[in-house]
């Protein structure tokens, strides 16, 4: 190879640790065919979105020192989350303003950190992929990696890329989903009536599968479905990308 | 408490007050999504189609947006001057220029204007401040008889009720309700066509406009360079207050000034865009003083009430931005919580994402520990906002204001509290994530899914989809090497 | 102290700016409104008059073009009678003396009435950019003829319109200097949306504006 390799730090984020390991498999799975060398810092837990987002600013202000001094030292952080790559870059500053003192690293985390399809696609140049797919499926934009990480091209292109997959887009892919964090539970039957509005979005395309690119609107929309008794299932891109495996 | 808020609370209830609606916002929110007729209705609307269709053929937009952000931010920052200078103009073209620090003054002024002029009928143009003020029922209180202009306005008025949007109040309402009152108010046989229920309301309502003896409106703007209160409508109902009455008052936010007509020019190509998808609104009205002489036709009297009621106080505070506002809705018409549940659901007069910001902030955040966090913060409405108002990020600050203050659940604080104490602890946390994900997946049984979870928030209309069963992080140090 | 006082005194204290205002303020204030800035805005391209037609059309004007003042009555009869409407009208004073006998129409040279079913304007100015027409009330140009009657007609000189609303207001300042009592700009016939979202045309103003563009 002609470049050295990539030297990435995966984050792998609370949710994936707890609910669906394979899809931190996956993304480590991609990332070594990209060329990089990988590794899973051992102590990192959660970006304290829940906290930031629940307005309780000094629980978030600790996880958010804690995961900047874990990834200080890698060069790329990769991150299988919109949101959570999201609360990274776009709220990180903000949030840890009166650390002066720990501002060169925060800079540099910051900088480094990407949304993992945006990694895959402009900075390691991946262009070949695993998967397969027997089927069609349909792309759900989550709000944050959409909003705040410009993730909307590097996915489709990526799903482009996987034997056997048609994508058909649904009307509006870029609709909130109804997740929000704690959202979901305190206003529980708003966020269910706004993720019936994906659910009937995603029905109308008969896609096999849809695929997204964030845990939270991952437990949503599938909770949603199942609850509808409907047999669509959910995969997060990264499953796809590396070759689904149900367990 | 805020001066507005004690005033909520002073228990009287009666006009003149900032009191939030009953009820909480759940259990509004809980009969809206089960009001077939607001479902129906709000799943009818859509300006928001209309409004990317308008801004698609506007490639200046992004340039626009940041432009009228800086015009709402350079009179924002030396607001008093421009006030002053706004007054000044304003005055030596013969407008009587008021100044309310209270929702209670507002109505105060306006009933002794009507007083002094010996006023009978008032004709209203839409005024979301006279709504924060109860104006109507104020001047009712007088023995006024107060007329809605605004086809939305006047339907909610036949109603008794108040406006669930801020540009298309009676949005919740169907065609059918409005056939009914239409009916009952008039007198006349009922008919459902739209085309029919418009023309007799303008029929209606031509009476009133050619009778009344005040005209009220509200204020897009107030230009600082001449003195002037723009007035932005399409149905025209803008012009006949301003023109066909003895007296014309203009009620507005005393944040509401720009510094000149080149700016209104400006703010005008991103508010209309932004409201209904239109390049200029129908009308668009600068009144600068009562009628000259020789002029055979308008006001005698001009009037320009400046609220403050609250505003001044944000603008001290970290949720300045939120006064660039130019109360387009365009937040609203985006927001999927407003979508779905509509205006009322919010419980006062400002719904939607600026409503979640604007309540707590003029009538208190004790007042409505709701709204800030009843929102997905999707930021929808932070991208299609004309004045780039960083909603989402007001909506964290005002939880954050909430959590210092005391004002969230005791079983969220503590579960916030136990949650981050075991992050911050990896090994801990190994442990009981370890934990959690066997029970979890235990509970999921065969389906994989969770169907009931203590509290009922998640699993009420949704499953839990179940963990896999083992962390990554168990997994990964398990892994072949 | 006044609730005026009290106001501004507020928002000294909010801007945390010194008790009273400074002659600096003052300054920076003067400088805005005399650099009349003028912001972004898209381009006006192409002849002034067709853009100003195509717009008037899409904001759902109907539009005329005629050669010369003395064309205007037989343009503006023949638009009445194509839309079966009376050939009477109130209007302008400058505008009713054009010669309307001659095209078997009756114009009044005054303010319109709730009863008129037809009034004639002239201009100030038009804007191209979004099809829109100025007017500025007075003595002789009556706010009302444009706005009571059913049908607003409006006689637009080519050499009156203008590419945006900032050239507007420019040249007002040049040709008029203080704003009269009322702008109005008018784009198209009064509409409203507020039952179920629906267009509807007509709602308090005109149902019909016609712009007759001379030269
Ligand atoms: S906050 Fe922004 S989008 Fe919402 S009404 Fe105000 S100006 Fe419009």
């Amino acid at each position: 190879m002609a470049h050295p390799p990539l030297r990435v730090g995966l984050f792998v984020t609370c949710l994936v640790d707890l609910m669906r390991p394979r899809i931190g498999f996956a993304a480590l799975k991609l990332l070594k065919g990209a060329g990089c060398e990988v590794v899973v810092p051992e102590g990192q837990t959660c970006c304290g979105q829940p906290a930031y987002n629940s307005g309780d600013r000094r629980a978030a202000q600790a996880l958010a020192r804690k995961m900047v001094r874990e990834f200080e030292s890698c060069e790329h952080v990769v991150v299988p989350s919109g949101s959570c790559s999201g609360m990274i870059r776009a709220h990180y500053p903000e949030l840890l303003a009166e650390f002066p003192e720990e501002r060169a690293a925060l800079d540099r985390v910051v900088a480094r950190t990407r949304e993992l399809t945006d990694f895959l696609v402009n900075v390691a140049g991946l262009t070949t992929v695993p998967g397969q797919f027997a089927g069609t499926v349909t792309y759900h934009d989550s709000c944050s990696g959409l909003r705040e990480m410009g993730v909307k091209s590097q996915p489709r292109a990526l799903l482009a890329g996987v034997r056997g997959l048609t994508l058909k887009e649904m009307a509006t892919p870029e609709y909130c989903c109804g997740f929000g964090g704690t959202f979901a539970v305190k206003y529980g039957e708003i966020s269910a009536r706004i993720a019936d509005r994906k659910c009937d979005d995603v029905a109308a395309t008969q896609a096999d599968a849809v695929v997204l690119g964030d845990l939270g609107c991952m437990l949503n929309i599938e909770g949603r479905i199942l609850r509808r008794g409907e047999s669509t299932r959910v995969y997060h891109v990264a499953e796809v990308l590396a070759g689904v495996e149900d367990d | 408490m805020t001066e507005a808020a004690q005033e909520a609370f002073s228990g009287t209830g009666g006009p003149g007050t900032a009191r939030p609606q009953g009820g909480t916002f759940s259990g509004r929110a809980h009969d809206k999504l089960h009001d077939a007729k607001v479902q129906r209705a709000m799943r009818n609307f859509n300006l928001a189609a209309a409004r990317s269709r308008a801004m698609a053929e506007l490639p200046e937009l992004e340039d626009i947006r940041t432009a009228a952000a800086a015009i709402r931010d350079t009179a924002l920052a030396d607001l008093d001057v421009w006030l002053e200078r706004f007054e000044t103009e304003a005055t030596r073209r013969g407008v009587k220029v008021h100044w309310a620090e209270t929702h209670a003054d507002v109505n105060r002024i306006v009933a002794a204007i009507a007083r002094e002029a010996g006023v009978r009928k008032v004709i209203k143009s839409k005024s979301m401040v006279s709504e924060e003020s109860h104006l109507n029922a104020a001047l009712e209180a007088e023995g006024l008889e107060v007329v809605e202009t605004d086809l939305g306005e006047y339907i909610i008025q036949l109603a008794g009720e108040t406006p669930s949007h801020i540009i298309a109040p009676a949005i919740h309402k169907t065609r059918e309700d409005v056939a009914d009152l239409f009916h009952q108010h008039h007198g006349t046989p009922r008919k459902t066509g739209i085309p029919e229920l418009t023309m007799e309301a303008r029929a209606v309502l031509r009476g009133h406009f050619l009778s009344g003896d005040m005209g009220i409106s509200g204020g897009n703007f107030l230009v600082a360079e001449t003195g002037s209160v723009v007035l932005v409508t399409n149905e025209g109902n803008g012009r006949m207050v301003s023109t066909m009455p003895r007296v014309h008052v203009a009620i507005t936010g005393i944040e509401k000034v720009i510094p000149t007509l080149e700016d209104v020019a400006c703010v005008l190509r991103v508010l209309t865009r932004s409201a209904t998808g239109q390049s200029i609104s129908n009308y668009v009205t600068l009144a600068t003083g009562p009628k000259g002489a020789g002029d055979a036709d308008g006001p005698e009297e001009m009037h320009v009430v400046l609220v403050d009621a609250g505003r001044s106080t944000v603008l001290g505070s970290d949720m300045r931005e939120a006064l660039r506002c130019i109360r387009c809705g365009a937040c609203m018409n985006h927001c999927p919580v407003y979508q779905n549940i509509g205006g009322h659901a919010y419980g006062w007069v400002y719904p939607g994402p600026i409503g979640s910001v604007l309540t707590p902030s003029y009538i208190g955040l004790e007042n409505a520990v709701d709204l800030p966090n009843a929102a997905t913060l999707c930021n929808q409405c932070g991208v299609v906002c004309p004045v780039r108002i960083p909603l989402p990020d007001l909506m964290r600050k005002l939880r954050e204001k909430q959590v210092e203050a005391g004002l969230r659940p005791r079983w969220e604080r503590a579960g916030l509290r136990v949650w981050s104490w075991f992050a911050q602890r990896p090994a801990l946390y190994a442990l009981a994530t370890r934990l959690a994900a066997r029970v979890g997946r235990l509970l999921g049984g065969k389906r994989r899914a969770i169907g009931r979870l203590p509290g009922g928030g998640w699993t009420g209309e949704r499953d839990f989809p179940a963990p896999q069963g083992r962390t990554f992080r168990e997994l990964y140090a398990r892994r072949p090497r | 102290m006044s609730a005026r006082d009290n106001i501004l005194r507020r928002v000294r204290e909010a801007r945390q700016a010194a008790a009273a205002p400074t002659a600096e303020e003052a300054r920076r204030v003067d400088e805005r409104i005399r650099a009349r800035t003028v912001g972004p805005r898209p381009a006006v391209q192409g002849d002034l008059v067709e853009r100003f037609l195509s717009q008037c059309e899409r904001m759902s004007s109907t539009v005329a073009r005629v050669a010369c003042l003395e064309d205007v009555p037989g343009s503006v009869s023949a638009f009445l009678s194509g839309k079966g409407l009376p050939l009477q009208a109130a209007a302008w004073p400058a505008v009713a003396a054009l010669p309307w006998d001659a095209a078997g129409m009756h114009v009044q040279a005054r303010p319109a009435r709730g009863d008129d079913l037809v009034g004639i304007t002239g201009v100030h100015l038009a804007i191209a950019e979004t099809g829109t027409l100025m007017l500025l009330s007075g003595p002789d140009t009556h706010p009302v003829t444009s706005l009571l009657p059913e049908t607003h007609v409006a006689i637009v000189p080519a050499d009156r319109i203008e590419p945006a609303m900032e050239e507007a207001w420019a040249r007002t300042r040049r040709e008029t200097g203080a704003l009269p009592r009322a702008v109005n700009f008018v784009s198209g016939p009064s509409r409203t949306a507020d039952i179920e979202g629906q267009l509807q045309i007509g709602a308090h103003g005109p149902f019909r504006v016609h712009v007759v563009v001379v030269g």
